[in-house]
């Protein structure tokens, strides 16, 4: 498949120390490009912890001082998340509006502000809702729109949509 | 009396971290990228590289070394397919061995009828390796189901409207990958099954009724199950399913008067398997055996949330579906 992203140095890969942990419901994780990931510094505007996977929307704001309104869903189900001891309680707590995190991001293969959390770090560097171990991503925090593909990839399924 | 707690705390830590250790190299490779629910999702490379690892026959190798004396008729209990999240040893033959992109009734597929092929090709799954990708022109040991992915906004899998998943699929994904357990209670005339994903179940008849005329019924998701003792293997015949369902996450079809015969064994005290036959003559031209499917007893204290132990009731619910569906939707473009 022609890669999709804009020629970035992108030294990601992912170690899955838990793998028991990777989750992606209704085959999400074809709909985002999850072999380049980013990071960035953002502000959750909501959390929904829910099935099939949690979503959460945020700002971020770009060097220019642009503020851009993401939306994304979460890599780990509820009930993965509640065995590894995040509660739903607990979840909300960590992630309530106006928290500062940093987030581990795979932009969606159709562009846009559109992404899925892979990890979230809190501003200790802790690992919070989840912990998925080391991974490994670019940082582009303040870079306008992060990574965004190239437009060239045909989206699998597209011609044929319902 | 504090040392010797002391040591055993730190033998405990010990061989916690060993099995963890274990449960990383036995899982990574196999179950490396988007998992969960569905199992993995659709591959394209980078974090969704091959999951698939081992061979099929691996599944009939045991991992317990729990030698104690037990009873090989008696399936009661929680049982999972990851036992390393709950702090066990990890149990490499349940992970569905094989060269398997993600969780499913695998085996190999006999060729379909002209019946078969129109509902199998109206069927648009959003797993396995992503249509026209490199992957998907490279695995040919893959059937070509495996090999069709589209973007879950693009496809229809009845999973993404909430749509009951079915019994072989329930059954086939039942703790494939994730954490979605499963667990038998057990009475002399019938086993209760109850899936964790979806909050389903089934009976399992026991008490020598006959399987129904199914013209004179309405069909079931999960089909109407009678089962009799040979030696210690369960066997289960189930029909009268409704065929909205798919056999898989990958979206091979199941017709009503289908014939899934399942064959549940307990092979040691920690360990539940079955193999599935599909004899469907209106849609394959073959009977069709499943891969094995192998479990893991998890002790009650293990799985427990906030003290409560048990699986946990995880429907599919239409209106969070809803939601996650706009933003499922944001992800292909089709919502700004």
């Amino acid at each position: 498949m022609e890669r999709i992203f804009r020629p970035v140095v992108v030294a990601a890969g992912i170690v899955m120390t838990v793998a028991t942990l990777a989750s992606a419901h209704h085959g999400s994780a074809i709909s985002y490009d999850t072999s380049h990931l980013w990071t960035t510094w953002a502000t959750v505007t909501s959390f929904n912890y829910q099935n099939p996977h949690p979503t959460m929307t945020f700002d971020r704001t770009t060097k220019e001082g642009q503020v851009e309104h993401w939306v994304s869903e979460l890599l780990t189900n509820p009930s993965v998340l509640v065995r590894a001891g995040w509660t739903r309680g607990r979840s909300i707590e960590a992630l309530k509006p106006g928290t500062r995190v940093k987030l581990y991001l795979g932009t969606s293969r159709a562009g846009g502000l559109s992404g899925i959390v892979m990890k979230i770090e809190n501003e200790m560097g802790e690992s919070i809702v989840g912990d998925r171990g080391e991974t490994k991503a670019v940082d582009l925090d303040g870079v306008p729109q992060g990574l965004q593909p190239s437009g060239k990839d045909k989206l699998p399924g597209q011609s044929t949509g319902q | 009396m504090a040392n010797t707690t002391r040591r055993r705390q730190i033998a405990t830590r010990l061989v916690t971290a060993a099995a963890l250790t274990i449960a990383v190299v036995a899982t990574s490779g196999q179950h490396v990228g988007a998992q969960g629910r569905g199992g993995q999702g659709a591959q394209g490379g980078g974090l969704l590289g091959r999951v698939g690892r081992g061979n099929p026959e691996d599944a009939l190798k045991s991992s317990d070394a729990d030698k104690r004396p037990y009873n090989k008729k008696d399936f009661n209990g929680l049982w999972a397919r990851n036992p390393q999240a709950y702090g066990l040893p990890p149990c490499p033959e349940c992970g569905d061995p094989g060269p398997w992109p993600g969780y499913g009734y695998h085996g190999t597929p006999p060729p379909r009828t002209p019946e078969g092929e129109k509902r199998f090709q109206a069927n648009k799954p959003g797993r396995g390796l992503e249509l026209d990708s490199e992957d998907a022109k490279r695995r040919t040991d893959l059937d070509i189901g495996m090999r069709r992915a589209v973007l879950p906004a693009f496809g229809n899998d009845p999973e993404g409207r909430c749509e009951p998943l079915g019994l072989a699929r329930l059954i086939a994904f039942s703790g494939g990958g994730a954490t979605m357990e499963m667990t038998h209670s057990q009475a002399n005339d019938r086993i209760l099954q109850r899936f964790e994903w979806t909050w389903d179940n089934r009976e399992i008849w026991l008490d020598g009724r006959r399987i129904p005329n199914i013209d004179d019924y309405l069909p079931r998701y999960n089909g109407y199950s009678t089962a009799r003792w040979d030696g210690d293997t369960l066997v289960v015949t189930s029909t009268g399913f409704d065929d909205r369902q798919w056999l898989d996450q990958y979206g091979y079809p199941i017709s009503e008067k289908a014939v899934l015969e399942e064959r549940w064994e307990r092979p040691s005290p920690n360990r539940l398997r079955v193999q599935m036959t599909l004899t469907d003559p209106a849609l394959y031209t073959a009977p069709w055996k499943s891969s094995v499917k192998v479990w893991t007893l998890i002790p009650k204290e293990k799985m427990s949330v906030s003290g409560w132990s048990g699986i946990l009731e995880d429907r599919c619910v239409p209106s969070d579906e809803s939601l996650f569906n706009q933003f499922r939707d944001h992800a292909a473009g089709l919502k700004k």
